[in-house]
């Protein structure tokens, strides 16, 4: 089509395009948010599951989900304040 | 025999899902199935005035799930198209009126009385999906090329795959010319972006408007473009799956097709 020639010469994408390229982001960013209970309950679980090999400070425990560009990252926190030795 | 239920969906409103659902439900009748449309949209029903029946509702699907009838009861039979029934919305009840458990009690029934029974689901992915999808065996998702719908046509998709259902896409309204423009979403950006099966392609047709209008069935007006996309998907659907996609095309382009054969195209 003459128009997508133009546009091709100009360097511009069409509407087409640029809808199909933010979809693909959108559709990426929705799949990563997570609600709110699934995190109470990973938070539980993390905590449970540290908790059996080290001493804790559970109201110190931070856990969050860092995103950037291109991806997410899941970002636990927690100070240590001794080793469980199993005696 | 033991029919099969199939539900309509989209996410997004406005897409019109209830038009596929009264226009796959005609053309399966068509094709000689024994057919209900169920409207699924407690409280805001529609496809009764869609299909022009809305002047014979005596029960609802409300009063089949609380046994005050039976299906056969409900049941509003086409005059026009053999085969074809609608069991309508309750207009007045609330939208919780109806539970995924009790539209499963109820789905034995649908499926012993009709080949196919059609859920036009409303809307939102709340109760009234949750209770459109209870007793699905297969679905369809209808969406428009627009960037809106298609967010919404994933996220029900990721839904219907939780429940072990494989949805077929439904792309609606499609303006060729538009597309070819380079303005539109084309079906394959769509399929490529879904990662789902095509059930077909309907372009956008101002006889869905006519039929709307007048309450006759899209399906029946011959010169329909929309009504004939319809028809084939029905027969798809129906198990012809060799039927091959036809992409809706601009007139536009036809000419060109006709000029390049006679030589005189650029």
């Amino acid at each position: 089509m003459l128009g997508g020639f133009f546009r091709k010469v100009a360097g511009k994408s069409s509407s087409r395009d640029v809808a199909k390229k933010r979809l693909k982001f959108t559709l990426i960013y929705d799949k990563l948010e997570v609600n709110d209970d699934v995190l109470n309950n990973l938070h539980r679980d993390i905590v449970e599951v540290i908790s059996r090999y080290f001493e804790i400070d559970k109201d110190a425990f931070k856990m969050d989900i860092r995103r950037t560009e291109d991806r997410s990252a899941l970002i636990v926190n927690t100070p240590i304040l001794s080793s469980k030795r199993k005696t | 025999m033991s029919g099969k239920i199939i539900v309509i969906t989209s996410g997004k409103g406005g897409v019109g899902k209830t038009t596929a659902t009264a226009s796959i439900g005609a053309a399966l009748a068509l094709e000689g199935k024994k057919v209900a449309v169920v409207d699924m949209d407690i409280g805001l029903r529609n496809l009764d005035v869609v299909m022009g029946l809305e002047n014979r509702i005596v029960f609802n699907i409300v009063d089949i799930v609380n046994g005050r009838c039976k299906v056969k009861q409900a049941a509003i039979k086409d005059r026009r198209i053999d085969n074809l029934f609608l069991i309508p919305a309750s207009q007045s009840d609330n939208k919780d009126a109806l539970t995924p458990e009790g539209v499963v009690g109820v789905s034995e029934e649908l499926k012993e009385e009709f080949d196919y029974t059609l859920m036009d689901c409303p809307a939102g992915i709340e109760q009234g999906f949750e209770n459109s999808i209870a007793a699905a065996d297969e679905a369809v998702v209808v969406c428009t090329p627009d960037v809106s719908a298609v967010r919404d046509a994933d996220r029900v998709i990721g839904l219907l795959y939780a429940r072990s259902i494989t949805p077929k896409l439904i792309v609606n309204r499609i303006v060729p010319l538009m597309v070819e423009r380079g303005d539109m979403l084309s079906h394959e950006d769509m399929v490529d972006v879904l990662s789902v099966e095509l059930a077909g392609l309907v372009p956008m047709d101002d006889n869905v408007v006519v039929s709307t209008n007048t309450g006759v069935p899209l399906v029946l007006q011959k010169e329909s473009k929309a009504g004939s996309a319809f028809r084939r998907i029905a027969r798809r659907l129906n198990g012809q799956n060799d039927l091959p996609i036809v992409v809706p095309q601009s007139q536009d382009r036809f000419w060109k097709k006709i000029g390049s054969r006679l030589g005189i195209g650029r």
